[in-house]
């Protein structure tokens, strides 16, 4: 966190010197410069020119078009073949140095530039795919001026359309060879090369990638892969529910009381009902509404909001699956998490067995997702594996004793002192960092989990499990408290401890209770974390890389103008 | 925007949401209160009742003159003290459903003469007290269903005579709550429900032995109960489940409401959704149609390779539309941020990005009235095909539909009202222009715009056709737009793509390539209501500029590049509403 704070600030302070030095660059020789584009476009070597400079140049150009009555920003052009589509089209139909005499219709971004006179060479990019369009005078459709005229216009970055033919270089490089090229969106800015497409390559800054994510997917081929995997986990849930037989629903974002777990909440204001709202911070009761309702098998994916700190594995809202399973127990859920977790790693991956490099600079892993996971109960392994005895759960003094099984293996634990908050203590330090294959920790004390059913046999314990992997927590799940009488004291009990200061203490829901009140059958509850299990997929260790467009602290630019924009709307109010 | 079914819908989430304060202290609300006396004179008109509808019906009357009767039954049964009243699984269709009152009824009825919620509460707390006392737990943990409801109806349909019962040797387990308890004695016929459908048990102390009697104590309306056996059919034709064991799963503590008593009731509908969908089996149907129709607009989107993204909800900077959002705070940011109003920003940025096609279905947010129309939180699709143009997404839009209505409701063409709406393609397309022009025999088309004169004839022309309010338009666009909304748009009952809308009322559409003052955006147009709302994307980023600038909206997005690109906006919930409310006369369209 500290390494990151500091860079920003760094970051923030470069960026201001940069932004002064452009703004005064940029007043100063503005008009000379438009003047200059306009009259000798490519007079200089662009790639080394200053980025104002050449935005200046580019807006020229634009300007330049526009008034001779050209568009260069046309409203249609027609497209034949993605360019995924036509390289899988004409890979095999081609033959080196030839091409077919059909023509056909491609699209998408130049990335490199070679050649001039009377051969231009341009990569193009789209959707994930490159081709080479290679284009000659004498193939060119319009004849010279038209041919010369286009290729003056054409920037690294900008958006084009070809028409031409399919076809093979000399060196046998799939491409097309235009008859006819169109400027379809003027690139203004200068682009950062791609990695691959030339030895310079790549954004590193990772205030650009997150910041401007376009320009981290224009250039860095890889990141697409990390949202298109993103895209493979969603459907992979829904399909294995789907299959059998859950219906998805949407439950409201926005609620009176923010239940179903501990965690801070954001808070909104509805104007025309003068009321505060909370944001979400998980589904879980209104899920649990709808199988009382006679719905058995719901799901809902979906954004959950939580008003914590940004760090490596948490961004303020996250993605989450929860499904509800009437007449269905926790063993049930274990067996269906192994299925459907480690089912979709082997369809996505190939294997069970991914790398993974759990932190920044640490070494790589391998996970073996092969089920079945292995399964820790929580109490007996935490003795085991601290070679002590941990005290009654009924126990008067259970508080004292925790502590002072913390103080002799020197775990930390921030005040309130709950038994709750004690155990979590203990668990994170001796049996949640050692786990790296998945594996379920079981039923845990009724006292951290008050919306699950007490064990059937075990005193105090939940039907309860945590799936661990790689000392992280991906799933959560239990056998459904549904006796409305405990449901309402381990309420109370919460209430207690949330005016004894844990303010992670879960808020008393009476509509809930009344709920229950009316009958949830027996039910399994699941939850997964979406955006953390995209994350192993993925081999990446800071959640950012996995959401398109992160939780970011605004530019100073941001700043100032939401600052403006405050003011002005106070002075509309007075 | 419009069907009224899905609004009602998306606003019951909302009120959930708004309302769970009432729930706050424990609801102590009363229930139906009849003495002793009265509950029996009901009775007896229920059966005078009961044996009307039964003559009737042998008289071969047709269900709709029975329907009244059936109403009068069930509202007299609503009387009944709320515990004994059996009229949950009565509907029209089954009306010999209804179980005549009988002796036992009245005698069990005696010492519970009037009972609030709280009073029933402790009389079902006591029987799980009785259960934990045998050593039952009267919350399981677990049951295996081998079969649900409509599985079995489906596996037994056509088979078993009257009075046969299943000699396959089969055991069938299943589960479900409590709609109706009929007790004689030794034998009871109880109905249950689960997700599926509706099924009856014969329960009898041959078969049951001990059971039989902890059945009757402890069982109530409103109970969640497994239980196993094999299949018959009764005398009558019923088929029935006549069971081996029965298991309590989840004791209920408090009854279901009647049926009746709860459709009169909206607000409290809204706000114990899941009594809601107890009592009322079409609104689980409205949820599972919906589910179906999302899914279906997945599939068709991710056929054509389009990619479902996940953009952010909370955002430092407004954009995408003009409306007011909500506002929050994030504590250790210290930042204050925005809910997103739209997510048409962040979707262009990848189109900028180089994903060609991508698309989000997902939550809205706008801090503006509740009311039929509008939910604070509603779901839209928004979706951006680069290289594409509004007449691309015409035709993109007629395919989803068209997928949509054959995959849900297997038809082209289905009733709504007194209407059969086709879906068959090609839809209308006409200009703006034209639609209004054949309406009132007046072109606009024909009129200098921005000239004095010209603007009061249009004024004359619109006020003349019965338009309120047009002297106080400022612009030749508006007057149109005026005339359109007032005079054609409720009379565009089949699909029609109304096409190029002036630019005053479009800010953020890209202007017509040859049609100066138009641009190219449609809106779409069925029942006389609007369901989508499309435009070829504004690429320029300086004419982008100077419209954020204009609207004072932000000026972060668009400067950076830009690309071709077109967006669909389909306020999604509308999209579901009309495949649904329309294929399903009868019931299913109750809600509207």
């Amino acid at each position: 966190m500290t390494e990151e704070g500091e860079e920003l600030s760094k970051n923030a302070l470069k960026k201001k010197l940069k932004a002064e030095k452009a703004a005064a660059a940029k007043a100063e020789k503005e008009a000379k410069r438009a003047a200059e584009a306009a009259n000798n476009p490519k007079a200089e070597n662009e790639e080394e020119m200053d980025p104002s400079q050449f935005k200046a140049n580019r807006e020229a150009a634009v300007k330049a078009l526009k008034e001779n009555g050209e568009d260069p920003y046309p409203h249609k052009f027609h497209v034949d073949y993605r360019l995924p589509d036509y390289c899988e089209e004409f890979m095999s139909k081609t033959e080196d140095g030839e091409h077919l005499d059909t023509s056909v219709s491609i699209a998408g971004r130049i990335v490199s530039v070679r050649g001039q006179g009377k051969l231009y060479f341009y990569d193009i990019r789209g959707d994930g795919a490159k081709v080479q369009v290679m284009s000659g005078l004498q193939m060119y459709a319009e004849g010279e001026e038209a041919f010369h005229k286009i290729h003056h216009k054409l920037k690294r970055g900008d958006i084009i359309g070809v028409k031409g033919f399919p076809g093979k270089s000399k060196k046998g490089e799939l491409s097309i060879f235009p008859t006819y090229i169109e400027l379809l969106s003027p690139c203004l800015h200068m682009l950062p090369f791609a990695k691959g497409d030339s030895n310079l390559g790549g954004i590193t800054n990772m205030e650009t990638r997150y910041r401007q994510r376009y320009l981290d997917l224009i250039v860095n081929n890889d990141v697409r892969n990390t949202f298109i995997v993103r895209s493979q986990v969603i459907n992979g849930i829904r399909k294995y529910l789907d299959d059998r037989h859950f219906i998805e629903v949407e439950t409201p974002m926005m609620n009176m009381i923010p239940g179903g777990a501990v965690a801070r909440p954001f808070v909104t204001y509805h104007n025309d009902l003068s009321m505060d709202l909370y944001l979400r911070i998980a589904p879980e009761l209104y899920l649990k509404m709808l199988v009382i309702g006679g719905l058995d098998r719901v799901y809902e994916l979906g954004r959950q909001f939580r008003n914590e700190g940004i760090d490596l594995t948490h961004n303020p809202e996250f993605t989450t699956l929860e499904f509800y399973m009437a007449y269905a127990d926790y063993n049930d859920l274990m067996t269906m998490c192994e299925e459907m977790v480690s089912g979709m790693v082997k369809q996505i991956t190939g294997s069970y067995k991914i790398k993974y490099v759990p932190k920044p600079g640490a070494k790589e892993i391998e996970i073996d997702f092969e089920p079945p996971f292995k399964r820790i109960p929580m109490m007996e392994g935490l003795e085991e594996a601290m070679k002590d005895k941990l005290p009654e759960l009924d126990d008067p003094e259970v508080e004292e004793k925790l502590i002072a099984i913390l103080a002799k293996h020197g775990v930390e634990c921030t005040p309130p002192h709950t038994t709750a908050r004690l155990l979590d203590a203990l668990v994170g330090e001796f049996l949640e960092s050692d786990i790296i294959n998945p594996t379920f920790i079981t039923e845990h004390p009724q006292i951290m989990s008050p919306l699950a059913k007490y064990h059937r046999t075990k005193k105090h314990l939940t039907e309860r499990f945590e799936l661990f992997v790689a000392g992280r927590e991906l799933a959560n799940a239990y056998t459904e408290l549904n006796d409305p009488a405990v449901q309402y004291e381990l309420f109370l009990e919460q209430a207690k401890a949330s005016s004894a200061g844990d303010d992670e203490a879960m808020i008393t829901d009476d509509g809930f209770v009344t709920a229950l009140e009316h009958g949830l059958p027996p039910t399994g509850g699941f939850g997964l974390g979406v955006d953390r299990f995209t994350m192993f997929l993925t081999n990446k260790n800071n959640i950012k890389e996995v959401l398109l467009f992160p939780a970011m602290k605004p530019t100073d630019d941001q700043l100032d103008f939401l600052a403006k924009n405050k003011a002005k709307r106070a002075e509309d109010r007075s | 925007m419009r069907f009224i079914v899905a609004l009602h819908m998306m606003t019951m989430w909302a009120s959930v949401a708004r309302t769970r304060a009432f729930l706050l202290a424990r609801s102590t609300r009363g229930t139906l209160v009849t003495s002793r006396f009265m509950s029996s004179e009901i009775e007896e008109q229920i059966k005078i009742k009961g044996d009307q509808i039964r003559q009737l019906k042998s008289d071969g009357v047709d269900k709709e003159t029975l329907a009244p009767y059936i109403a009068e039954l069930l509202a007299l049964k609503t009387q009944l003290p709320s515990d004994e009243a059996p009229a949950t699984v009565a509907t029209a269709t089954k009306p010999k459903k209804q179980p005549p009152p009988k002796q036992n009824q009245q005698r069990k009825n005696e010492p519970q003469p009037e009972l609030s919620n709280s009073e029933l509460r402790q009389i079902r707390l006591q029987k799980v007290q009785a259960m934990r006392d045998t050593g039952i737990n009267p919350f399981e943990y677990t049951f295996d269903v081998s079969h649900t409801a409509s599985q079995l109806s489906a596996l037994y349909q056509d088979k078993l005579e009257p009075g046969e019962e299943d000699g396959s040797g089969v055991t069938i387990a299943t589960a479900g709550r409590i709609l109706t308890r009929r007790v004689f004695g030794k034998l009871a016929f109880f109905t249950i429900q689960d997700e599926t459908g509706i099924l009856q048990l014969q329960l009898d102390q041959n078969r049951l032995a001990d059971n039989f009697q902890t059945l009757k104590d402890w069982t109530d309306g409103g109970d969640i109960i497994g239980v196993t056996g094999t299949m018959r059919r009764t005398d009558k034709g019923e088929l029935t489940l006549w069971c081996n064991s029965w298991k309590m799963l989840t004791k209920a503590l408090l009854p279901l409401p009647d049926k009746f008593h709860g459709l009169q009731d909206v607000t409290k509908r809204y706000r114990q959704r899941h009594v809601d969908l107890i009592v009322n089996s079409n609104v689980k149907d409205t949820f599972r149609k919906r589910a179906q129709i999302s899914s279906q607009i997945r599939r068709f989107l991710d056929d054509r390779g389009f990619l479902e993204m996940d953009t952010p909800v909370l955002n430092s900077v407004p954009g995408g539309a003009e409306a007011k959002p909500f506002e929050t705070y994030h504590n250790a940011l210290d930042l204050e941020l925005t809910m997103r109003i739209a997510t048409e920003l962040h979707l262009k940025r990848l189109i900028i990005g180089g994903f060609e096609k991508v698309y989000e279905m997902g939550r809205i947010f706008r801090n503006e009235g509740i009311s039929t129309r509008h939910n604070p939180e509603f779901t839209s699709i928004e979706l951006y095909q680069a290289y594409a143009d509004y007449h691309d997404m015409m035709d993109l839009t007629e395919e989803l539909v068209c997928e949509l209505a054959l995959k849900v409701c297997g038809t082209l063409t289905v009733p709504y009202g007194e209407h059969q709406i086709s879906f068959e393609r090609p839809w209308r397309r006409v200009t703006m222009h034209d639609i209004v022009k054949e309406r009132m025999n007046f072109d606009f088309a024909e009129l200098q715009d921005g000239d004095e004169a010209s603007l009061s004839k249009a004024r004359a022309a619109a006020t003349a056709a019965g338009v309120p309010d047009v002297a106080s338009l400022p612009t030749m666009g508006q007057i149109l737009n005026a005339c359109f909304e007032e005079l054609c748009e409720p009379e565009c009952i089949q699909p029609t793509f109304v096409i190029d809308y002036p630019v005053e009322v479009s800010p953020l559409a890209k202007p017509h390539r040859t049609k100066a003052g138009l641009t190219e955006r449609f809106e779409l147009f069925a029942v006389g209501r609007e369901h989508a709302n499309s435009f070829s994307e504004l690429t320029d980023p300086v004419d982008q500029r100077i419209r954020f600038e204009a609207q004072a909206a932000k000026k972060a997005a668009g400067d950076e590049e830009a690309c071709d690109g077109q967006s669909l906006y389909i306020e999604y919930f509308v999209q579901a509403a009309k495949v649904q409310s329309m294929p399903l006369p009868g019931p299913g369209t109750a809600l509207s």
